[in-house]
C-alpha cells in the first residue's frame, strides 16, 4: 500500500513536470520571442536587404527557422540531453553554462538562510510553545507581527547602511572580485562568509520568525492533543512525553514548512542580490527579464518548477516516513 | 474494606475573561478496594474535571485547586510534586478517556504505546516489554495480538482501540483506574463487550474504579456506589441499588425518567425542564430549584448542606423525594 502510493507521487511528480515543460516552451511563444527582433531597429546605415540576412541567420542560428511544433520537438530533444538553448546574450552562450555559473552563490545564501532560519527557528518556537503566555511568547507574537509588516528590502537596506557603511562591521557592497578570485581557499572561504553576512542575515530574520511561529503553533497545537493527557496520565517522564509524542507530532506542519522554503532555494532572493549586488540566480533572472533574453528566463523558470516539484515530492515522501495515516487517503 | 481514594472538600475554579467558572464545589469521594463507584452527570457538571484532579491532571495555571485531602492508598498525595506523581500515574493510578482514537498517539503503532508503560515503570527492555504487550493484548481479547500491536490507532476499529486503552491501563496493575466516558464513543454492541471487558478486567485484577459517565444504564449495569453530580456539586450519593430504587434528589429522578423504556407505551419523552445554569452564572441557594418543581422559598434562598439519610446515603435537597413521600416514577 505504502510503495503503491510512492510509486503514484512519483509518477504523478513526473506528469506535472512534463506540462510544466510544454506550458513553459509556448506561454513565451504567445507573445515576441523572436531573436531577431533585438536588432530593430536596423542599426547605422545598414540596409534592407543586409538587415534581412542578418535576421534570417539569427533565426537559423536559434533554430527559429523551423515551424513552432518542430522547435518543440527539437527543444524536448534538447532537454534530454541537458541543453536548456542558447542564451540572446552576445556570443550565445549557453543557458545551462550561465545558470551553473551563479546557482551555487545563490545556494550560499540559501542554504545558509534556510539552515540558519530552521534550527534557531524551532528552537525559539519550542521555547515559546513551552512558555507560553509568558515574556518568551509574547516577544514571539510581537516579533512576528512587526515582521509581517517590514518587508525584506527594508531589513536589508538598514543593515547595509547601519552595519555596512556607518559602523563598517560587515561589506554594505559585495567585493566584485569576490566571484573571479575564488579558489576554495581558507582566505578566499572566509572572504564569501564576510560577504554573505549581511545578505544573510536580512533573510534569516524573517526565515528565523517564520519558522519559529510555526513551530510554537504546532507544538501548542499537539500539546492540546487527547493522546498528551494520555501520556501524561500514564505517567511518563516529561521529555519523554515532549520528545515522543509532542514533537514527533508537531514535525508534520514544519516539515511541509521546510518543504515550501526549500523550492524557494534556488530561486535567489532577486531584491536582496540586488541590494547586496550579489551575482546569484535573482541578479541573473533580472538581467534576461531586462535584455528579453528569453532562452535564459525559460531556462530559469524551468529549473525553478523543477525544483519545486522535486520539493514537494520530497515533502510527500517524508510525509509517509513521519505520518502513517498518509496512505490511507489513497487507498480509499 | 479499605480505603483507596479519601477525597475532601475539592474544588477548582477556572479563572476566564467571561467570568469566574467554578467548576468544582467542594466535592468529597470515597473509593474503597475493589469497588466500582461511578460519577454521574450531564455535560459541563464537572465530573470530568473531578476525575483528573483525582490524578492530579489539571494543569495549573490555568485553574486553581484547593483540597483539603487527597489521599490515595493510605499516602497524602496532595503536596506531592510533578515528579513523585510522575511515579504514581499509570503505575498505581490509570485513566482511560472517551475517544480512544484522539487518545492515541496517530504516529506511534499501539503496542509501542503500551510498551512504554512496561518499560517506564517495570524498567523491563524494549523486547520484554513486547512480550507483555502481547499478552496483555491478548488478555482484553484482541485477536492476533502480536500483529495487531505493530498497528496504528487509525487501523483498527473504534471497539479494538477501547481495548488497546485498557490493557494499556491495566498494564501495571492499578490500584485505582479513572475510566471517563469509556462507552461513549462506542456502538452499543460493542459498548456491552467493553463494558464486561473493564467489569472483569477490573475484577480479576482487583482494581478499584472510578467510573465517569451520563449513561445511567452503563450505571446500572457496572457501578456499586453512585455520586450524582450537579453544576460542580454532589447532589446525592447511594449504593446503585437504593438509588434506583429510591431516588431522593428530584435530579435524580429527573435523570431517570428521561431515560426511554421499551415498556412505554406512549412514545414522550420526559425531559427535565430548562437547562444547566451557565458556570459563571449560577443561580442562588439550591442550583437546582428554577428546573425543580417542587421548590420552596428555601430552596431559592439557601444551598442545602449533604445530609446523611437511611445510613448510608447522602442527598443535597431540602426536601427529600421519598421522605416528602411524593411518589417517583
Amino acid at each position: 500500500m505504502k510503495n503503491t502510493y510512492v510509486i503514484k507521487r512519483i509518477f504523478y511528480s513526473l506528469f506535472v513536470f512534463v506540462v510544466v515543460i510544454t506550458l513553459n516552451f509556448f506561454i513565451p511563444r504567445i507573445g515576441v520571442v523572436d531573436p531577431a527582433e533585438r536588432y530593430y531597429p536596423p542599426q547605422g546605415n545598414m540596409s534592407e536587404i543586409e538587415y534581412e540576412i542578418i535576421k534570417q541567420v539569427t533565426r537559423k542560428q536559434y533554430g527559429f527557422d523551423v515551424s513552432t511544433w518542430q522547435q518543440y520537438l527539437n527543444y524536448l530533444q534538447g532537454l534530454s540531453k541537458g541543453d536548456l538553448g542558447k542564451s540572446f546574450r552576445p556570443g550565445s552562450p549557453a543557458v545551462i553554462d550561465l545558470i551553473v555559473e551563479r546557482l551555487p552563490w545563490t545556494l550560499v545564501l540559501s542554504v545558509s538562510t534556510l539552515l540558519i532560519g530552521l534550527i534557531i527557528g524551532v528552537m525559539f518556537g519550542v521555547v515559546a510553545a513551552t512558555k507560553r503566555g509568558r515574556w518568551q511568547d509574547t516577544l514571539l507574537l510581537n516579533a512576528s507581527t512587526i515582521m509581517v509588516a517590514i518587508p525584506g528590502f527594508f531589513i536589508a537596506l538598514m543593515l547595509s547602511f547601519y552595519l555596512g557603511f556607518e559602523l563598517e562591521v560587515f561589506p554594505a557592497y559585495t567585493d566584485s572580485n569576490m566571484v573571479a578570485n575564488f579558489d576554495w581557499s581558507l582566505a578566499a572561504i572566509r572572504t564569501v562568509a564576510y560577504n554573505a553576512a549581511l545578505p544573510v542575515l536580512s533573510m534569516a530574520v524573517g526565515s528565523i520568525i517564520g519558522h519559529a511561529q510555526g513551530t510554537r503553533n504546532a507544538v501548542i497545537a499537539v500539546t492540546n492533543e487527547d493522546f498528551i493527557l494520555t501520556a501524561k496520565a500514564k505517567g511518563l517522564k516529561q521529555n519523554t512525553i515532549r520528545y515522543k509524542h509532542i514533537l514527533r507530532n508537531s514535525m508534520l506542519p514544519i516539515v511541509t514548512s521546510l518543504g515550501m522554503s526549500i523550492s524557494g532555494l534556488i530561486g535567489g532572493q532577486v531584491v536582496i542580490e540586488q541590494v547586496f549586488n550579489w551575482n546569484g540566480m535573482g541578479t541573473l533572472f533580472l538581467e534576461a527579464n531586462n535584455t528579453n533574453d528569453y532562452p535564459l528566463m525559460m531556462g530559469i523558470m524551468l529549473l525553478l518548477s523543477g525544483f519545486t516539484i522535486l520539493a514537494i515530492l520530497i515533502t510527500d515522501l517524508v510525509y509517509v516516513l513521519l505520518d502513517p495515516r498518509v496512505t490511507v487517503g489513497d487507498k480509499r | 474494606m479499605k480505603q483507596v481514594l479519601k477525597l475532601r472538600n475539592l474544588k477548582v475554579i477556572f479563572p476566564t475573561n467571561y467570568g469566574i467558572i467554578r467548576a468544582v464545589e467542594s466535592v468529597d469521594l470515597d473509593i474503597h478496594e475493589r469497588e466500582c463507584v461511578a460519577l454521574v452527570g450531564e455535560s459541563g457538571c464537572g465530573k470530568s474535571v473531578t476525575s483528573q484532579s483525582v490524578m492530579r491532571l489539571i494543569d495549573s495555571p490555568p485553574a486553581i485547586t484547593r483540597v483539603d485531602t487527597l489521599e490515595f492508598d493510605g499516602r497524602d498525595i496532595k503536596d506531592y510534586t510533578p515528579k513523585q506523581m510522575q511515579e504514581i500515574r499509570g503505575k498505581e493510578m490509570g485513566m482511560i478517556f472517551q475517544d480512544a482514537l484522539t487518545s492515541l498517539n496517530p504516529v506511534m503503532t499501539c503496542g509501542k504505546q503500551i510498551d512504554e508503560m512496561y518499560i517506564r515503570h517495570q524498567g523491563l527492555s524494549k523486547e520484554e516489554a513486547r512480550e507483555h504487550t502481547v499478552k496483555a493484548l491478548e488478555l482484553v481479547g484482541l485477536p492476533e495480538p502480536r500483529k495487531r500491536a505493530n498497528s496504528f490507532p487509525h487501523e483498527l476499529s473504534g471497539g479494538m482501540r477501547q481495548r488497546v486503552l485498557l490493557a494499556m491501563a491495566f498494564a501495571c496493575l492499578p490500584k485505582l483506574l479513572i475510566a471517563d466516558e469509556p462507552t461513549t464513543a462506542l456502538d452499543v454492541t460493542i459498548q456491552a463487550q467493553v463494558l464486561s471487558m473493564l467489569r472483569n478486567m477490573q475484577r480479576g485484577c482487583g482494581t478499584a474504579l472510578l467510573l465517569v459517565t451520563h449513561d445511567l444504564s452503563v450505571v446500572s449495569a457496572i457501578a456499586d456506589t453512585v455520586y450524582v453530580m450537579y453544576a460542580g456539586k454532589i447532589v446525592e450519593k447511594a449504593p446503585v441499588r437504593e438509588l434506583f430504587a429510591t431516588p431522593h434528589h428530584p435530579y435524580t429522578v429527573g435523570l431517570m425518567s428521561a431515560v426511554p423504556r421499551l415498556s412505554d407505551t406512549e412514545r414522550v419523552f420526559t425531559q427535565i425542564p430548562g437547562t444547566v445554569p451557565h458556570p459563571t452564572q449560577k443561580p442562588s441557594g439550591c442550583y437546582f430549584h428554577p428546573r425543580c418543581q417542587y421548590a420552596t422559598a428555601e430552596c431559592k434562598k439557601e444551598m442545602p448542606p449533604l445530609k446523611t439519610i437511611d445510613s448510608n446515603r447522602e442527598v443535597r435537597c431540602h426536601h427529600p423525594l421519598s421522605i416528602r413521600g411524593v411518589s417517583h416514577a
